[in-house]
């Protein structure tokens, strides 16, 4: 018992020592964006060199390079882009841009929420974890520089991914963390706010006491203006202004880890579109938001990792609102220095009708990776990640290879 | 103003006709004059732990206006909760003439359609709003808002916003004290629904058409049992099977929901082991709401949906087989179901254990200060900033009904209390010397007895020792600004307390 603790102890203060980071601010960082609604990555990269693709797809097809002006833009014999991804080419040709087909969870209900909930908290559907898997990376991490500006999540309410994280924000816009508080009292308010915080035990003590350090670092962000850097143009939509404002707080150095964004509107049930459409327009805000980013982040790309998820992809087929219903494996898209980019990691067959396990069921493409094995991958090679077995308790990681092993 | 009932009636008449400036004065004005003031003296809270009474109230309203208190000590719990679940008998004259204003809300889909959608959003809104505000049906309100969670539509999606509003005062409205068959009868066949979950979309199996399962799934899922209601994969498509058919007219019946039994799949169904026979047609709705109302996990997860709601976030097992024999008992009358919450031992157990909501949170503050508003633009922000915008979730679980997902919206929370009492929202006015003197906090005793009386009045409770110095330390800066009001008073004191933890519970 005495010789564990003593190992225990040499093993913890190992730990500290990996974990520290060298400067305020120059931590490695991830950003994840969920698609959500259960994107049809099928028609994001396209399988054009396989017959079945449009025989599955007659309407909604993407046509094959060369057939029109809107058709796939190739990236090799078999795999292209929908046209609107236009602007990830150059990151892919830099070797930056990696995908991972038949990426999914064991999660067979069709239900987003079961499905969503599952992939944000990192587990099996057989058993449950507490908390979010960034929540539960970020908690592995713990260190004393960790502020509430560790994770981030664009938007309005803290998305289950980070739930366990021992500090987390939520925020639209980076002028939007102030007091409303004539200027001269703003001190005695946040003195009299944190004081009657302080007192609370339960749920509100940590928010409060988070909500106040935050008003304190972001006051210096504030000061001063900001303008993206070479060039970088980002759509004027939420998440095209969400993205500028993660690049704003990873170039401010205030110690963002790990930051979340959402794009809604992928459950294209109903009348998705093929090169222009529904679907479409989704795709176009994704990519020019993505692009703007890569370019705005410019000297500290190196240490950025991007990450596009979604619950579940769609089926391979056409229904007859000339939508796509419920499916299962997706594309995983990832964007940094240490990805394997410019290449298409796994393959996946399609499936004709009469292949699937099960018609009327959630189907579609098949999973040849768990999730979980791509998210550990990006933990452990992109962000250093020590403590994996803290993340994801109890799994057994597969080799994708989407992320390029470390040079130790 | 020198003008009787009758003349100001005149006036509000005119001025709802016409969108003059100075309408919304008038409508104040009137409705003082109808009794939504703040009445001439009131009482507060006198412990030091949470008044029950007050528990009760905070929890089967969207919070204390002047004198609520009062008035259910006076009537007793039975006599209240009896008069808020019949609320047709309660004469709410006064909330109308604010929130009845909204042209759109009374139209059907086909002339909304005429309207721009921003337009019709912000009416929606403003009236949910203002309902919840200045309703003297509060238990009614607050099921109308749990049944729109439970029932949820965003109306960003398709063209669902043209009918959300004939879905509020058709579907929600007249069932949300109703039975829950009916309630959830009339939900799916709301052309709202039909265009949110894609029910218009979905027609019987052919050679190159699949049926869609989106409203089936969801009406399995989250409207009757549950995620874990003993369902099968076999049970959504077959419900989508007996669904075909319901679709909306375009052209100039434009809105209109009717049944295609040449869409309709007429044969055999199998639904969670019942046999609906072939050729029903329109009738398989019926049968598929007789099947799933009549289900346990409909009972249980309804009754575990209330009692987390009014109860407890972490539902007592033995209350919520109570509250769901209650629902078989009564074929789904949502009152029975209410009563035996309220009146359940547990129901006192688990004060302050909730986190109010942002739209509870707002409202309970306009209430508690018996603000004078029409929901403009500068209220409703708040609402979208932290995330909890009516009518706009995005998915068809409706906003969480948890705590815990709603604590990172602190900040927003004091910003708007802070800038509520000291003026900074656009048309929202209070009128903080009158209420501060109704309730005796106001001179002779003193400034502590003042901080005292005004924190019982939000909380239902005196504040203890940490929270009154808090409070002072506080007071200081804001002596300086305070002249023209009643010496003593501090809006920037009653600011602190509504962005207090205190106030955050219920």
């Amino acid at each position: 018992m005495k010789a564990k603790q003593y190992s225990r102890r040499s093993f913890l203060s190992k730990l500290a020592f990996y974990d520290q980071p060298n400067l305020a601010g120059a931590n490695k960082s991830l950003v994840c964006i969920f698609l959500r609604g259960g994107a049809d990555t099928l028609n994001m990269l396209v399988p054009y060199g396989m017959d079945e693709y449009y025989k599955l797809r007659p309407t909604i097809s993407i046509k094959a390079p060369g057939r029109s002006a809107d058709a796939v833009l190739k990236l090799n014999d078999l795999y292209g882009f929908h046209p609107k991804m236009a602007p990830l080419l150059p990151i892919f040709a830099d070797g930056r841009l990696g995908m991972v087909q038949g990426v999914g969870s064991d999660n067979d209900s069709g239900s987003h929420f079961s499905a969503q909930d599952q992939m944000e908290h990192g587990e099996s559907c057989k058993h449950s974890l507490g908390g979010g898997w960034l929540g539960r990376h970020l908690a592995s991490r713990r260190h004393p520089r960790q502020t509430p500006l560790s994770a981030v999540a664009i938007g309005s309410a803290l998305p289950e991914v980070l739930r366990g994280a021992p500090a987390a924000s939520v925020i639209k816009s980076l002028d939007d963390i102030k007091l409303n508080a004539p200027a001269a009292d703003t001190r005695v308010v946040a003195a009299a706010l944190a004081k009657l915080y302080q007192a609370e035990t339960a749920l509100l003590a940590e928010p409060g006491k988070t909500t106040l350090d935050l008003l304190k670092r972001v006051q210096k962000l504030q000061q001063k203006s900001y303008s993206p850097a070479n060039g970088a143009i980002y759509p004027d939509n939420t998440f095209g202004q969400g993205l500028k404002e993660l690049a704003r707080l990873l170039k401010g150095n205030v110690g963002l880890e790990i930051s979340c964004l959402d794009l809604n509107g992928w459950d294209t049930h109903f009348f998705q579109g093929g090169a222009s459409g529904l679907q479409a327009d989704s795709i176009e805000q994704l990519a020019l938001g993505l692009a703007a980013f890569d370019k705005d982040l410019g000297s500290v790309r190196n240490r950025v990792t991007t990450i596009v998820i979604t619950e579940f992809g769609r089926r391979t087929y056409e229904n007859s609102s000339l939508g796509t219903d419920h499916g299962r494996g997706f594309t995983l898209f990832a964007i940094g220095e240490r990805i394997a980019g410019g290449q298409i990691h796994g393959s996946t067959p399609l499936l004709s009708h009469g292949q699937e396990v099960d018609l009327f069921g959630p189907a579609g493409l098949p999973i040849d990776f768990d999730y979980r094995s791509v998210l550990s991958e990006i933990l452990v090679r992109a962000l250093d990640n020590r403590r994996i077995d803290c993340v994801f308790p109890g799994f057994n990681s597969q080799e994708v290879g989407l992320v390029k092993r470390s040079i130790v | 103003m020198a003008l009787n009932r009758r003349d100001l009636l005149k006036i509000a008449a005119l001025a709802s006709t016409f969108p003059l400036f100075g309408c919304e004065k008038v409508t104040s004005e009137l409705t003082k004059n109808l009794g939504q003031t703040i009445p001439a003296k009131f009482g507060t809270a006198a412990n030091s732990t949470v008044d029950k009474d007050f528990h009760l109230l905070s929890r089967a309203t969207y919070g204390i206006w002047p004198g609520d208190l009062d008035y259910l000590k006076t009537s007793g719990r039975d006599h209240w909760l009896q008069e808020q679940l019949n609320p047709q008998k309660i004469d709410d004259g006064a909330c109308d003439l604010r929130a009845r204003r909204f042209e759109t809300l009374w139209l059907d889909p086909g002339t909304c359609a005429e309207f721009k959608k921003p337009v019709l959003r912000d009416e929606l809104v403003r009236h949910m709003l203002l309902r919840a505000v200045y309703s003297k049906r509060q238990l009614f309100e607050v099921m109308v808002g749990f049944w729109t969670d439970h029932l949820n539509i965003d109306v960003n999606k398709g063209d669902a916003i043209y009918a959300k509003a004939f879905d509020d005062y058709k579907v929600i409205r007249p069932n949300a004290l109703g039975n829950f068959r009916n309630l959830l009868a009339a939900s799916a066949t709301s052309a709202a629904m039909l265009i949110y979950l894609d029910g218009k979309e979905n027609r019987r199996a052919t050679s190159d058409a699949i049926p869609n399962e989106n409203y089936a799934r969801e009406l399995l899922e989250l409207h009757t049992m549950g995620v874990d209601g003993g369902y099968k994969q076999k049970d959504v498509y077959e419900v989508a099977r007996c669904l075909t058919g319901w679709r909306i007219h375009g052209d100039w019946k434009r809105g209109q929901v009717y049944f295609d039994d040449a869409q309709h799949d007429n044969g055999t169904k199998l639904v969670l082991g019942h046999r609906i026979a072939a050729g029903q047609g329109a009738r398989d709705l019926d049968s598929v709401l007789d099947i799933v109302c009549k289900h346990k996990s409909t009972a249980n997860h309804l009754a575990t949906k209330l009692v987390s709601h009014f109860v407890c976030e972490s539902p007592p097992p033995e209350l919520v087989q109570k509250v769901a024999a209650a629902f078989t008992a009564t074929s789904g009358d949502i009152r029975s179901m209410l009563l035996v919450a309220f009146n359940s031992p547990q129901f006192d157990q688990y004060p302050v254990s909730k986190i109010k909501r942002p739209f509870h949170f707002i409202v309970s503050a306009l209430r508690g200060l018996a603000a004078d508003t029409y929901a403009h633009s500068s209220v409703t922000e708040y609402l979208s900033r932290m995330g909890h915008g009516p009518f706009e979730f995005p998915t068809p679980d409706g906003y969480p009904d948890q705590s815990s997902y709603w604590v990172s919206t602190l900040l927003w929370r004091w910003n708007f209390a802070l800038s509520l009492c000291s003026g900074n929202i656009a048309e929202v006015t209070l009128d903080l010397p009158l209420l501060a003197q109704a309730m005796g906090a106001k001179g002779v005793n003193g400034k502590s007895l003042q901080a005292e009386k005004i924190f019982a009045h939000l909380v239902g409770r005196k504040p203890n020792a940490h929270e009154l110095e808090a409070f002072n330390c506080a007071r200081k800066s804001g002596a300086k600004r305070e002249a023209e009001l009643a010496p003593e008073l501090d809006p920037e004191l009653i600011g602190l307390m509504l962005s207090s933890p205190a106030f955050q519970r219920c």
